[in-house]
This record gives structure tokens, sequence and C-alpha cells, in this order.
């Protein structure tokens, strides 16, 4: 009874309801049962709809088979309440200060005329994207699998900006600051730091998305791209960049987005691994955009799975379906490449042979030979962070 | 090596204008909360920072999760919630968004 009404409240239609007692820790498939809320954002189709301030919304399941997704249907995941709802391109600055020979205040016109202009595809994803799947609930967002996306993105070398402004030999630490804000003057604002030694050539201060400007809750005008990083350091409408020779001690930084320091990178509830280590680069991952759980498919049709794949740059070498509960696995095609860093589609022909339920099964393996782990496989993090097991749809055959 | 995954791209520029150019608005979401005993103590203590959509989405929950929430908000987030509100509050969300266990 009690669920239910939980249910009825929550405008995310069915909202994580697992239980919190077990005391290992263990893993299952994402929610995947939320629906799209009726209200849509600025510049966005209606999405999964987690919260309003900060906005947090999620990208349906049923985007995942297109190697790009549409700025419109992109995930959107602030920290802070406090989001400038109107920048004006004219006055807009990016500052880069500290430790370097000259300070710089750089214009959108400047960024778009004045470096050499670049272009990467990449996948932008939540640390804690399918979070749902572990229980018991780790702390943030209950997140499905829609925490991701790929994007065309265009900017300028990070490396190039800072040329421009010229390093101090004692420089090590750069800090990345944008306009959103905390509601509360004391709450810790999300600045986030990377070593310069981190940071290579295809870091890029982007301006376009797929084409367009980013939309306003991507970022606009402004942000940063860190092909194959998890998304926690793509600071959006990017202001500042300081350069420091000192780490600052950070919430954003030293708490959240970390894992456990340990092989496994995990731990159970009652016992806390103690040093840990922030989550930086993805792992091999795949969703299968088509079908959806419990789509109706006729006995002896024709049924093409599509789904994307991914990594943290190796690159994409097989994605495996499986329709009869991982006995045996048959490779799918996969499309073109459109770059290491971006989402690898695939589609495989499947023709249902049996009637009832039917579940496939996706699991994508990189040019290392990385692959995904079976759900149950994943052992548990308090922060629900890198979840990539196989991706399973159930459909039903009539 | 880079040079292959970065596609250099000819300089054109088209004039500077936004996509949209005034204010967006953020819709308001009114989610609906449960009304009942320390339901005020929530309304002042925790919309401040977030909508009430981030509290719920984290299911039903035991009386000890809420406590070290509430008290997380205090830690990390410089939350100003005297020690008198932790009680009301963590009472609250247990008893409206709880899973009946104490831990
Ligand atoms: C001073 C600001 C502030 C106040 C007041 C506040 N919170 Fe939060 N809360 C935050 C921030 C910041 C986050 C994390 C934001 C993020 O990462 O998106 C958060 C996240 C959460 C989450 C998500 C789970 C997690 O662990 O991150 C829950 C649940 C939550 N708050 C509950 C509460 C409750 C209940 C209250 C009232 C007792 C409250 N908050 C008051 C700032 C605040």
């Amino acid at each position: 009874m009690q669920r239910r009404d939980f249910l009825k409240a929550s405008l995310a239609a069915s909202a994580v309801a697992l239980g919190s007692s077990a005391s290992a820790g263990v893993t299952g498939q994402p929610v995947d049962s939320r629906k799209v809320s009726k209200i849509a954002f600025p510049e966005k189709r209606p999405l999964i709809t987690y919260s309003d301030r900060p906005p947090l919304l999620e990208t349906p399941r049923d985007s995942f088979t297109k190697a790009i997704t549409s700025n419109d249907e992109f995930f959107v995941r602030w920290h802070m309440p406090e989001i400038p709802t109107h920048i004006d391109p004219d006055t807009y600055k990016i500052n880069i200060n500290g430790l370097v020979n000259k300070e710089l205040h750089i214009s959108l016109n400047e960024l778009k005329t004045a470096f050499e202009q670049v272009e990467v595809t990449s996948v932008l994803q939540c640390g804690g994207n399918s979070r749902s799947a572990f229980n018991p609930v780790a702390g943030g967002i209950q997140w499905g699998s829609g925490a991701m996306g790929c994007a065309k993105w265009k900017g300028v070398r990070l490396s190039d900006i800072l040329n421009r402004a010229g390093l101090k030999k004692d420089a090590v630490w750069i800090g990345f600051n944008g306009l959103d804000n905390a509601a509360y003057y004391e709450t810790p604002t999300f600045i986030r730091e990377m070593r310069i030694d981190e940071l290579d050539d295809h870091v890029i201060v982007a301006y376009e998305m797929n084409g367009e400007d980013l939309p306003y809750l991507n970022g606009y005008p402004v942000r940063l791209v860190i092909p194959g990083h998890y998304s926690d350091s793509w600071v959006k409408m990017l202001s500042n960049i300081t350069v420091t020779n000192e780490y600052k001690s950070l919430f954003f930084m030293d708490v959240a987005y970390r894992i456990p320091d340990n092989d496994c990178e995990c731990e159970t509830p009652e016992n806390k691994f103690k040093t840990t280590k922030p989550i930086t680069t993805m792992n091999v991952k795949s969703v299968i955009g088509y079908p959806t759980n419990n789509t109706v498919v006729y006995h002896n049709s024709h049924v093409v799975v599509r789904g994307v794949a991914f990594d943290d740059g190796h690159g994409i070498k097989d994605v495996v379906i499986s329709t009869d509960g991982g006995k045996t696995w048959k490779e799918a095609i996969l499309d073109k490449d459109a770059g290491r860093y971006a989402f690898r589609a695939f589609r495989f022909a499947f023709k249902p042979t049996a009637y009832g339920k039917v579940s496939i099964m996706a699991k994508a393996i990189n040019r290392l030979g990385a692959e995904q782990p079976l759900a149950q496989d994943i052992k548990w993090n308090h922060g629900g962070y890198k979840y990539n097991g196989i991706d399973v749809v159930t459909i039903e055959v009539v | 090596m880079m040079k292959k995954i970065i596609i250099l791209t000819i300089l054109s520029i088209s004039a500077l204008f936004a996509q949209v150019n005034e204010a967006v608005e953020v819709p308001y979401i009114s989610y609906e909360i449960k009304m009942g005993k320390g339901f005020d103590a929530v309304n002042a203590n925790c919309l401040m920072c977030h909508s009430f959509g981030y509290i719920i989405n984290q299911g039903p929950q035991s009386k000890d999760f809420w406590h070290k929430k509430v008290v997380k908000m205090i830690v990390h987030f410089k939350a100003p919630i005297s020690k008198e509100d932790v009680e009301i509050t963590t009472n609250y969300l247990f008893e409206h968004y709880g899973n009946g266990a104490l831990k």
C-alpha cells in the first residue's frame, strides 16, 4: 500500500522500489519502466523527469537505436539549482587565470575565429548512469540507462587555449567552473579540478553540439568535452579556468564521483572500503534501443534488434546477442565507425520461432578484449557508479 | 594520431546568434508531497536546494537511511538544519517514504 502511494507520488511513474535490507549488495537490471513526463523543458522534447530544480532529465531507451542522440533528447544533469536562464553571446567571456603568463578573457567570437576549430564525436555519460541497478539503493539519482548520449562536438582544443595563455612552470592543476550556483551560499560549488597531465589534445571547449548551439540545459554557450571520461568533469556554461599548483579540497572532487580504490572497485554496504579514487574513464557498455521491454512481435516475423555500444576510446570490436538466456551468442552487425569515442550502432536480425516471453541480451566487447559482465556479477559500490551489465530486454512473441 | 580522431574543420563562421535569444524558462513541477506530522519542517528545510523529486526518487527506505541523508545534507552541503529538525524531518521521511525497517 505504502509502495503504491509512493509510486503515485513520484513523477517518474515507477521510481525504484527495491527493498533496502539486502546485506551484501546485489545488482540487477536498471529500472526501465519510467515514462516520459508530460512537461517539456526548454529546447527539449518531453523526457523522463526526476527533478525540476536542478533539472534532471533522462533519455528514453528507444532513442538508443541511433549513433547520434539528438539535442532535444539529450539527457540533462545539473548539480545546482541556480542556472542562468539567459546568456548574452556578445558579452560572454571565458576567463583563464591563475598560474599563466597572460590572463585571457575569450569571447565567443574569438573562440570561433582566433583558434583552430576541431570536432570530435563523443559519448557523454553520467558516472551514475543505470544507478537504479544497485541494491541497496546507492546514493544519488536513480537513473535508468538513459543518462547518456552521443553528439558531435565542435570547439577549440583546451591545450591551444592554455598555450596562448602560457602556463607557468609550477602549474599542476586546472580548475573549471561554470555559471551554475548553489541555492545556499555555504554549499560547495561545483568546481572540477584536473591534473594538467590528465588533459590531452582531445579535450575541447565546445560551443556546438550536432551542428547547433548547445541547448541551455546542456551548457550553453560553452562546455568542456573530455572524450572517454564520465561527464562529471564536462563542466557546463564554462566561465572560468584557473591554473594552480595546489589541489583545493572540494566536495564534488573528494567525496562525490568516487569508487573504492581496489581491484574490483567494490565494497559491501556494511563494510565500505576506506580509500577511494575518482571514476575517470568509462568501461565498455551497450544498450538495446529496439525492441524495448514488453514490445509485442509476431511469431516468425523479422525483428531487427538495434542498439549502441561504446567504451572509453579503445573502440568496440564486437557486439554479441543472445536470445536463449546467454547459452549461445551471435555477432551483431556493427554500423560505420564514427570515431573511437562515439556510439557504435549495432543491429541484429532475429526471427522469433517460439511463442511467449523472450529475452534479448546484448554484450559489447572492446578492442582490448574487455567485455560486459552479467548484471548479477557486478559488485556493489556506495555511489552506484560505473554499472555496465549486459543489457536485457524481454519481449512477447504472439 | 590525434589528427585522426579530431577532424580539422575549415573555418566557416556564421554570425553570432543564440538559438534562443531570450531567457528560457525552466518549468515548475509540483510534486505530490504527503501531508502529515513534520511536513512543515521538510518544507522549510529540504526544498531550498532541490526539488522534492530529488528526495522521492530514492524509493522507500529505512529510518537509518533517511537519518544519514539528512545528516549528509548538513555535513557536505552545509544545510542549516537544527538538531530538532533533523529528528522531525527524519521521522516524517521514514513515516511517509519508509520501508518499515529501522536499519
Ligand atoms: C544546503 C542545500 C541543501 C539542503 C537544505 C538539502 N539538501 Fe539534499 N542535496 C543537496 C545537494 C547539493 C545534493 C546533491 C546534488 C547533486 O549531486 O545533484 C543533495 C542531494 C539530496 C538527495 C539525493 C541523494 C544523495 O545522496 O545525493 C537526497 C535524497 C536529499 N538531498 C535529501 C534532502 C533532504 C531530506 C533534505 C532536508 C532534510 C535536504 N536534502 C536538504 C543540498 C541540500
